[in-house]
């Protein structure tokens, strides 16, 4: 009795146990690796467009393998009255079912940016397949044709906007904004988000028509795209990108490029690095003001002023690329004070950290506040080095 | 020598009901018990609730939660120490009479039949809304239940040892977090310390001690199982409390440094949001199929003992010798309320946050400093008994 009850309870145990529920083959999936997201024809409408990886055709060769269409990517798009309701549709076209899991990027376009993107980051972030380590991004042109354009060596044009963000750092021209901070700013009371803005450039030139330069649209990451709440409200051009990743991700390093000192038609370039940020806060006069410090070291990296580099060069130097540096990340405080009205970078957070009190009652008008602020920039470089070759000496 | 006759039956009965007769718990078994009874809810769905209630200071009311608990469980202790043999509801029945010990077991019974809600809310919701959204919701209670009523079926040392191996995998678990989550550490969203000011902070506590709750209703039931529990159950209590506050803090710390307090907040079970943003490197990503499996052994160790302490109330309310032919009757009890609760998210958010303190706090803290004061006041009826 004793033997058929535990048997009984075995048999049980083993059929509530099974993996079958839920079950998803995997040549069943239709497997996303870009989202692309703009406003539909129809008023009121999103458009969804998905680029769908086929997986016999993307097995890392260019050309048609046997059995292949020789195209590595699906893409399709449908409209509807929410993205949710959009994708619903796509299912129409779609043969196989749509998974989130692998999607690497997501472009809007700046329109559909413009009128906001709550619904954008509520629908992604409540959909459970969906990394939040995929990147998301802003467009000037259309996204389905940013999501299907093949850009670089891959052979998925997703997998390639990811390994451009996934390099960002060496470029530094562009935020790398992914899921999970544009969540974290959205929410966030003290801070606005920013996102990056991929665009198309006719920068490929075609192995079999080489004359033609610029003949291939490449999709080019520089820039970013301010927002204030959800919505978007403008651009930042590369440079002051290149200012605002000082404040958002602590870049330690890029190339700038100054004039020489001897001839002003002429450049040097220098590479700064191990650059160190602090951003000091205080309250006067009940108006906040911000000391930004940099502090960097540099190497000469190139030179075309044909003369020696020596001590007087290294200073001239030293001060061209503190101005530079200063004016990059000015022209971005003045556009988000002044343009945009919004604090993308992060000063706020800055500000509340350090007066908790005072940010209670400042926290409703914190844009006027902001708008209000006075900031002192002082950028110390140091140049230590022309890399390989020698400076500061002459051939006697 | 009538009333000697009658005190030697109680404990008996405490211990057979227990099925505690032939084996004791060490007190590395009753730390592992008291983690995984903690740290299952503390880090599933506990911190978002603080995070909405009192944003990145989670942390330090993880920390005062703990200290409280800690204050809590050594009170449970010295109710015990003198009569390491009894549990609550024995004792209840040396100082006050039959009715008294019922009453009791009726309390904790109500305790952990209230508490399974928030424990299967935890359960199916990591497991339904991230892995199986398709799979029916009957599938999360029947399995767990039928896997906790066998190891319940067994007895304490199966569900101890239980323990043991969830401990080692909570502790895996935290590496795996700590490993794929440190790229994005910020500090920064940590800060302002308290910036709603302590007694709020303390205030919001109180949510923490709904799970500490659980294993001081632990020690009430299983402290006599504990090998020399007179001796060192106050030491192995705290350090039970300490461990899985410090486990739990790791999530809540990283929680708020790695999501910020605004995203912990918007989700019901916020560690699973911290998890499928866990990467390591480029190439290790949504890696948190590995840790649900790592997760699950403490979550069915948790409905485990919910059926196990159920039963032994049970058993003390009808007056029956074992607790083994009510494990399948409450099973379907606890089983029913469960699902009643979970079936609908805004019920089962609403019970957590609301009504679940308000049964779990008054329970958690009362019964100890009840049973304290009625044994100094009542000490020397007891000691005569004995």
């Amino acid at each position: 009795m004793k033997r058929a009850a535990v048997l009984l309870l075995s048999l049980l145990l083993l059929l509530s146990q099974t993996a079958c529920l839920g079950l998803r083959q995997i040549n069943e999936l239709a497997l996303v690796t870009a989202v692309g997201l703009d406003i539909g024809d129809k008023p009121d409408t999103v458009r969804v467009s998905v680029q769908i990886i086929r997986p016999a055709d993307a097995r890392g060769q260019t050309g048609a393998p046997s059995g292949g269409t020789g195209q590595p990517i699906y893409s399709i798009s449908a409209e509807g009255s929410t993205i949710f309701d959009a994708i619903r549709n796509l299912g129409r076209f779609s043969s196989r079912r749509v998974y989130w899991a692998h999607n690497f990027v997501i472009v809007m376009h700046e329109d559909y940016a413009k009128k906001g993107i709550e619904e954008m980051v509520d629908f992604f972030t409540r959909n459970h397949e969906l990394r939040m380590s995929s990147w998301v991004a802003v467009t000037p042109d259309r996204p389905d044709e940013v999501i299907a354009t093949i850009t670089g060596l891959e052979v998925v044009p997703g997998e390639a906007i990811d390994r451009l963000f996934r390099n960002n750092h060496i470029v530094g021209r562009a935020p790398a904004s992914n899921m999970m901070n544009l969540e974290e700013a959205f929410l966030s009371s003290s801070t606005e988000p920013v996102l990056a803005k991929v665009s198309l450039k006719p920068r490929g030139i075609s192995n079999k028509k080489p004359e033609e330069h610029g003949s291939l649209e490449q999709v080019e990451l520089a820039g970013a795209a301010a927002f204030h709440g959800d919505k978007m409200v403008g651009w930042l051009n590369s440079k002051e990108a290149r200012g605002l990743l000082f404040f958002l991700e602590r870049l330690s390093s890029g190339i700038e490029v100054v004039r020489c000192p001897n001839n002003n038609s002429e450049k040097l370039s220098v590479e700064f690095k191990e650059a160190r940020t602090k951003v000091t806060p205080s309250f006067p006069n009940n108006k906040p003001h911000f000391r930004i410090q940099i502090k960097t070291n540099a190497d000469i990296v190139e030179s075309g002023c044909g003369i020696n580099l020596d001590q007087e060069v290294r200073l001239e130097t030293q001060k061209k690329l503190e101005n530079q540096l200063k004016q990059n990340i000015m022209s971005v405080i003045d556009k988000a004070q002044n343009n945009y009205h919004s604090d993308f970078m992060k000063f706020g957070d800055v500000f509340r950290n350090k007066y908790p009190t005072e940010w209670q009652s400042s926290k409703k008008n914190w844009d006027l506040m902001f708008a209000k602020a006075t900031f002192d920039v002082e950028v110390k470089a140091s140049i230590r080095s022309g890399v390989v070759k020698a400076v500061g000496t002459e051939i006697r | 020598m009538n009333m000697k006759l009658k005190m030697q039956r109680v404990s008996q009965q405490a211990r057979t009901s227990n099925q505690q007769s032939k084996f004791q718990i060490t007190n590395g078994m009753f730390i592992a018990m008291m983690v995984n009874l903690i740290f299952v809810k503390a880090i599933g769905v506990t911190q978002g609730v603080l995070a909405r209630s009192i944003g990145q200071d989670m942390w330090i009311t993880t920390m005062l939660g703990m200290f409280q608990g800690m204050v809590v469980i050594y009170i449970t202790y010295l109710v015990l120490r003198k009569t390491p043999d009894l549990d609550f509801m024995s004792l209840a029945q040396r100082l006050l009479g039959k009715w008294f010990g019922k009453l009791i077991a009726l309390v904790i019974f109500a305790f952990f039949m209230a508490g399974f809600g928030p424990v299967m809310l935890t359960f199916v919701y990591h497991i339904q809304d991230y892995f199986l959204p398709e799979a029916p919701l009957i599938l999360f209670f029947v399995a767990p239940l039928l896997v906790g009523a066998l190891g319940c079926y067994y007895g304490l040392e199966v569900m101890a040892r239980l323990a043991l191996v969830g401990m080692l995998f909570i502790f895996l678990l935290n590496v795996l977090i700590i490993i794929g989550s440190t790229n994005e550490f910020d500090i920064r969203n940590l800060l302002p310390v308290l910036e709603n000011g302590f007694p709020r902070t303390f205030m919001a506590s109180l949510n923490y001690d709904t799970d500490w709750a659980f294993a001081t209703m632990l020690a009430a039931i299983v402290m006599p199982s504990l090998k020399n529990a007179g001796k060192i159950g106050g030491t192995t209590g705290l350090i039970g409390i300490g461990a899985s506050g410090l486990l739990t803090m790791i999530w809540s710390i990283l929680e708020g440094a790695v999501l910020s307090s605004e995203v912990t907040s918007q989700y019901t079970v916020s560690c699973m949001k911290l998890a499928r943003n866990a990467h390591i490197g480029t190439f290790l990503q949504r890696y948190e199929m590995i840790m649900i499996a790592l997760y699950s052994i403490p979550i069915l160790f948790e409905v485990m003992f919910f059926i196990y302490a159920t039963s032994v109330c049970a058993t003390r309310i009808f007056g029956l010798k074992s607790n083994r032919s009510m494990i399948p009757i409450v099973s379907v009890i606890l089983g029913t309320y469960g699902y009643w609760i979970v079936g609908d998210h805004y019920r089962a958010i609403n019970y957590l946050e609301e009504t679940w303190p308000r049964i779990a706090l008054p329970i958690a803290f009362g019964l100890p400093v009840l049973l304290l004061i009625l044994r100094l006041m009542l000490g020397k009826k007891l000691n005569k008994q004995s």
